[in-house]
């Protein structure tokens, strides 16, 4: 049972009242606005808070308060929703009655929560600079490691292309030149500015009653400053021009094809269950004909797939082929997307589209961190409906309807990974 | 079947074993929506020499992993448009030690399940398709080849083993899957995918009962015993120390390094030993240790960092990875901590709370129908129950776990590997 309550002011919970599992979940997100100006100011902060708060002065007396706490966790949880940035935190518990002392955690945990937000060591009246520049470096190390996963660095590179202009194109974490010039004074300023300005929103999944996790959090957060919330939302997509193409060297034995395109839709839209039958048709999955064709009928790669942005309205295919093949994948991946606008979709094709999307929003239901995951994207929506009742629209989509969103469907920018020529 | 309960961890099973020699194992889970199905073969990468019906066999490196790929094909087609039919989705791995087929659903189990049994009972391998894999594997070998990961895994076992498989990359390389052919194929299923060498674990708002009738009706009524891997003499794995290097596209240097135990004796001691292990790992530098804090405010670890136990049949070592301008450094400062806990002691309030917080988290793990699907097939197959692990956790000792430090972290025996970024690419 999901319960909406709003705590504070522009401070809400959603509480999932379930006792399905040994582990409750707890997450706290503040909602900005993706902009260069603040996105990696809004990544480190969370980082920094977890160096050190009011009865936990360091990592290691943090670490200490988690183990006592039967091996809790709480981790930074940075968040790009199509031109939404959250930042903030995740936290994961063993349930009470599982405690072998009988001691409680989720009172413990939130409590500690608040004071991570809330009470960090300061140092002349501003975060520990040794702190800062230990996690700014830390910030810096993820964001070059962008590459060292090659697969998710196209696609990250065919973005950045195709939305150069737009707020989509700001990578998650911020842009390196910005997260350098952070500094202990600066980013406190901001920090104080965020509490304030920012919309919260809680998730809890587990067995204490919402109404009682609400007290807890509502103590934990009293000192939380608030001032008008900044409005944050993501500008749909624009139709796409002529078709970039972007290619780039690095010394790798396989070549990484990403493409994107404009899917005419975004998760706000009515015609959104269209599109993700069409996707799950054209190229999620095993049976989709991205899979049956590159991969199967002409082995030309381990993997074809294609993914939607739900907030942003776009789609991204990617795919890991030899060098040379980039031209018969290219056409091929082309040719398999005409064909779902053509509507040359068979019964068996459509069903098992339907099929293994109602499974998996069925077994999202089964999972805490898609629940959380699926209710904050409705929040940014805007939009009330569960999983559940995007299973039924998604179960009514017909081969037309998903024909139509294929044809709604424009290539925007191509990216090709390849390697340093011997 | 046989039921049994852990009160204290709100968890129950049913169990049985077929006529055939398959061991079946439900766990209930009537409050979910998904059901998972986990069918695995005690076979994995490693079993490449085996002997079986009185022959001897070497079969290529990788060929666990091609099987698992093949094994989707049927008389009838792919497989994968069938499971899509009944709403299934279905995949697949192969470890160093097992490989295991699930599917996971929310509507006609009954009907998933029965096509898993089938499909892996049905070993269906012609000229032609096996041939036709190849391209793929060999570009799925080119990814791993360009992941950081997987390198710095490799040589580690590399460089760590004289001659136990686990030298070779789970999925072999693009040369050594060549010579595979559907007869290779056909060898190592009759060897290794006999009922007694297997297991299927099943969790979710299933009838028990009626899970072992279905696996009754559509397997196999029995099955020949199954191959017997040599895997070599034992390894010696002593010093002295080595370091093992490569070069990528990676942004920072990423290393792990391993400092061999003693094998464990047999299954039992191989779960008491990886849970104390990983105690032990923890009171070496764990989040919570003054080592820890140190190395992370001198920027030499970050929360990349992990430190832990691992084992493969007859490798057994403390590993420490992660990501570190100086891995080196880190290794050193590793040894050092572990000479001063032999010297000093370890602190007993430490421990104490490491065993409460390792407890917690491994209560939580059992909320994963993937991990504890997994963790039951790998301790059966060692001939270990998992579910005793509150057990061990209650016996461990601090000296023990000092001891298993004292025996392992020390100079001149471990084994580092680091793949360090191009030459040339900036340094941040």
């Amino acid at each position: 049972m999901n319960k909406r309550l709003e705590i504070l002011p522009d401070v809400f919970l959603t509480a999932e009242q379930s006792d399905k599992f040994k582990t409750g979940s707890l997450s706290l997100s503040l909602l900005r606005p993706l902009s260069r100006a603040e996105a990696s100011a809004n990544a480190l902060i969370p980082a920094v808070l977890l160096r050190g708060c009011r009865g936990c002065p360091d990592i290691r007396a943090i670490s200490a308060f988690l183990d006592d706490h039967c091996g809790a966790s709480v981790g930074v949880l940075v968040r790009k929703k199509g031109e939404v940035q959250t930042t903030g935190f995740y936290s994961v518990f063993l349930e009470d009655c599982f405690s072998p002392d009988g001691s409680p955690v989720l009172a413990p945990v939130i409590d500690l929560l608040g004071r991570l937000l809330l009470e960090p060591v300061l140092e002349g009246g501003v975060f520990v600079p040794a702190w800062v520049e230990g996690e700014r470096q830390n910030l810096l190390n993820t964001i070059d490691a962008r590459i060292n996963n090659k697969a998710g660095y196209a696609m990250s590179q065919m973005f950045k292309a195709m939305c150069a202009g737009e707020a989509y194109g700001v990578p998650r974490l911020g842009e390196r030149a910005d997260a350098e010039a952070l500094t202990a004074e600066g980013l406190y300023g901001w920090y104080r500015q965020l509490l304030a300005r920012s919309r919260v929103e809680l998730f809890y999944h587990g067995r204490c009653p919402g109404e009682e996790v609400a007290e807890l959090l509502r103590a934990a957060l009293r000192e939380l400053p608030r001032a008008v919330p900044d409005a944050y939302g993501t500008d749909a997509s624009p139709r796409a021009g002529t078709v970039r193409e972007v290619r780039e060297q690095l010394d790798v034995t396989q070549g990484k094809l990403s493409m994107g395109f404009r899917l005419g839709c975004t998760a706000a839209e009515e015609t959104y269950p269209a599109a993700l039958v069409m996707n799950a048709v054209y190229g999620a999955g095993v049976t989709s004909k991205l899979f049956t064709n590159v991969r199967e009928k002409m082995s030309l790669c381990y993997y074809a797939n294609s993914s939607l942005e739900k907030f942003k309205g776009v789609m991204a295919v990617s795919s890991g082929i030899e060098f040379d093949q980039f031209d018969t994948a290219r056409a091929e991946i082309l040719r398999q997307l005409d064909a779902v606008r053509a509507g040359e979709i068979s019964e068996a094709e459509l069903e098992a589209a339907r099929r293994s999307l109602l499974s998996s929003l069925k077994t999202g239901m089964d999972s805490p961190g898609r629940l959380e995951d699926y209710a904050l994207g409705q929040v940014l929506l805007g939009r009330a409906g569960t999983m559940e009742d995007l299973a039924r629209q998604v179960a009514a989509v017909t081969a037309e309807e998903a024909a139509a969103a294929a044809r709604r469907v424009e290539l925007d920018t191509v990216y090709f990974l390849e390697g340093v020529p011997s | 079947m046989r039921e049994v309960s852990f009160d204290r961890l709100q968890e129950r099973y049913a169990e049985t074993r077929l006529p055939n020699g398959l061991r079946i194992r439900v766990i209930p889970k009537p409050s979910f929506a998904k059901t998972y199905a986990f069918f695995a073969a005690n076979y994995g990468s490693i079993d490449t020499a085996f002997r079986w019906q009185g022959r001897d066999y070497r079969a290529p490196d990788g060929v666990a992993h091609y099987l698992e790929h093949k094994m989707f094909d049927m008389p009838e087609g792919n497989v994968m448009e069938q499971f899509s039919a009944l709403g299934g989705s279905p995949n697949a791995f192969t470890g160093y030690t097992m490989t295991a087929y699930y599917v996971e659903c929310t509507e006609q189990w009954q009907e998933n399940l029965r096509l898993l049994l089938r499909y892996v009972s049905t070993p269906y391998f012609t000229d032609e398709t096996v041939e036709k894999e190849r391209g793929i594997i060999a570009q799925e070998i080119r990814m791993y080849e360009d992941s950081a990961d997987s390198r710095v895994y490799e040589n580690l076992f590399q460089s760590l083993c004289a001659h136990h498989p686990v030298r070779v990359p789970i999925a072999g390389t693009v040369e050594s899957i060549q010579s595979i052919t559907a007869q290779t194929l056909r060898d190592c299923y009759g060897a290794f995918y006999t009922p007694e060498n297997m297991m299927l674990c099943v969790a979710g708002p299933v009838e028990p009962q009626a899970v072992a009738d279905l696996a009754a009706a559509v397997l196999p009524a029995s099955g020949g015993p199954a191959g017997r891997p040599d895997y070599g003499a034992p390894e010696a794995m002593a010093g002295p120390s080595r370091r093992v290097e490569a070069r990528m596209e990676v942004s920072m240097p990423t290393f792990t390094a391993a400092f061999p135990c003693r094998p464990p004796r047999d299954g039992r001691d191989g779960l008491r030993q990886e849970l104390l292990g990983d105690l032990a790992a923890e009171l070496l530098c764990g989040e919570s240790t003054a080592l820890y804090q140190r190395l992370y405010e001198e920027g030499l670890i970050d929360s990349s960092f992990s430190i832990g136990y691992e084992s493969v049949k007859g490798i057994a070592m403390l590993t420490a990875s992660g990501d570190s301008r100086d891995p080196d450094a880190v290794t050193a400062a590793l040894v050092e901590e572990a000479e001063r806990l032999a010297r000093e002691g370890a602190s007993p309030a430490l421990f104490q709370r490491l065993l409460k917080s390792a407890y917690g988290r491994r209560i939580r793990e059992l909320d994963s129908f993937e991990n504890i699907c997994y963790r039951t097939c790998q301790t059966s197959f060692e001939g270990a129950e998992y579910l005793e692990f509150p057990d061990f956790f209650q016996s461990f000792t601090l000296e023990e776990a000092a001891a298993l430090l004292a025996e392992s972290v020390v100079p001149d025996r471990h084994v580092l590997s680091v793949v360090l970024p191009k030459e040339g690419r900036c340094a941040p």
